[in-house]
């Protein structure tokens, strides 16, 4: 009655061993898929003698954000006397630096901005392909005041395969874009920035790039600095002449193009405590 | 006659139908709140997955800051608006700043290069933006500690003198 007893209870010991070990490979698979699909991982890693946080992309397989665990990535040597130019240059030498875990080489950065800010500086790029900007790519990072960098930050696509040469033209291009836009004359639309763009659009397990003319539009009516109507991106595929993007676009400050911004002095921006 | 009188109204009253609707779409786009009035409540995700919504906290005096990464005047501002998160964090500062239409990766970047610590919003759709009225990037709105807009600043916020005295004077009473 007790051998009995006994084999019941080591029954029901296995049993529920066997319940906990399949309920725990159950949750563990349901994390791995319900985690946010292409939400990225972060590692510590060395790279040539030094220790890296880094962050992946899972769908780039490029770093999103890399930081200096024990050391700085980089650090600037005499940065108090270097000039701008100079200071823009940091970025080429970060790049040269990091290639193998960037993937992208040195000669495919375009200057986006750098400004200072009380001592630090804040410098970013645009990854480019062939000379054409990789729309919302980027790669920035912060400088101090000794000449630091310890951390970037950045959407870089390392293989990249577009087309080199357009067969639309330009102006065939531009009709298309304005027939996307109800009403384009009664709203007297104007063309206020344009550009070959490379459009980088990420499917399910794999990104597509379109080399694309880019164009924003806004009414007339958005010109005025207290308006609130906003106008429109369009960008065309410069292989088929179909509309890749289309959306609206919320203004910038001032009306239409950033490129018209004059940076306020440094001064303006300093917390007063 | 009474045929012709009867369509002439039919298509009146279909005209007032379809401006009333117009101006109404028209009005839904871009209608900032009204000072004083209760914060319209969201649920929203940041970059690390996290849900905010004003109500979880209130008590709190919040910054909700509409950006993009091309807007020149978001990026000048943002290691600013860390400094002040930086040290009103702990006296019940919080901001948020929400990225609007853009994807988190696009996001993550930007924010990494500023070392920013408070929660990154991703508003994809623009659904958030649009809730708030929001037609210019940047928009920022200061939310008291009872929910309510205090202040609304379209552009640069650190040359908007009211909007930041009356930040500074929820921390300077203590």
């Amino acid at each position: 009655m007790k051998l009995l007893a006994s084999r019941d209870s080591q029954r029901k010991k296995f049993i529920s061993s066997i319940l906990s070990i399949l309920i725990c490979t159950l949750i563990l698979f349901s994390n791995q898929g319900s985690g946010s699909p292409g939400k990225p991982d972060e590692e510590i890693t060395r790279y040539k003698n030094q220790k890296l946080s880094i962050k992946w992309d899972p769908l780039t397989k490029a770093p999103l954000i890399i930081r200096g665990v024990e050391s700085s990535l980089l650090e600037l040597e005499n940065f108090s006397k270097l000039s701008r130019k100079e200071i823009t240059h940091a970025g080429r030498r970060l790049v040269s630096k990091y290639q193998s875990l960037l993937q992208i080489g040195p000669d495919q950065l375009k200057l986006k901005g750098a400004e200072k800010i009380s001592d630090t500086w804040y410098v970013s790029y645009w990854q480019t392909f062939r000379g054409m900007i990789l729309y919302e790519s980027s790669l920035g990072f912060s400088i101090d005041s000794q000449g630091r960098i310890k951390s970037l930050g950045a959407l870089l696509y390392p293989s990249v395969q577009a087309p080199v040469t357009s067969k639309i033209g330009h102006e065939e291009a531009v009709k298309i874009a304005q027939k996307q836009i109800k009403d384009f004359k009664e709203l007297k639309c104007r063309l206020l920035a344009e550009s070959v763009l490379v459009y980088p659009v990420k499917k399910t397990n794999s990104i597509g790039y379109y080399r694309v003319y880019a164009f924003n539009f806004f009414p007339e009516e958005a010109l005025h600095p207290a308006s609130t109507v906003g106008g429109w991106a369009v960008f065309v595929d410069s292989q088929t002449g179909k509309v890749v993007l289309f959306e609206t676009l919320l203004k910038p400050l001032g009306c239409c193009v950033p490129e018209d911004w004059v940076p306020p002095k440094p001064e303006e921006m300093k917390p007063k405590w | 006659m009474v045929n012709s009188k009867s369509s002439k109204l039919f298509f009146l009253v279909l005209s007032i139908f379809f401006v009333t609707i117009a101006c109404k779409e028209k009005g839904k786009q871009f209608v900032l709140p009204k000072l004083g009035s209760a914060a319209i409540d969201f649920t929203c995700h940041d970059l690390k997955g996290q849900t905010w919504s004003l109500d979880k906290i209130k008590g709190k005096v919040v910054l909700l800051r509409f950006w993009t990464d091309w807007c020149p005047h978001c990026r000048y501002e943002m290691p600013v608006i860390q400094n002040y998160y930086r040290k009103l964090n702990k006296e019940g500062f919080v901001v948020l700043a929400v990225n609007v239409k853009q994807s988190p990766q696009v996001a993550e970047a930007f924010t990494a290069q500023f070392d920013v610590t408070f929660p990154v919003l991703v508003d994809l759709d623009g659904k958030l933006a649009q809730k708030y009225g929001v037609h210019t990037i940047p928009t920022n709105f200061l939310i008291d500690r009872q929910g309510i807009v205090r202040e609304i600043c379209i552009g640069d916020l650190f040359k908007d003198k009211t909007f930041m005295q009356s930040l500074l004077n929820y921390f300077s009473e203590k």
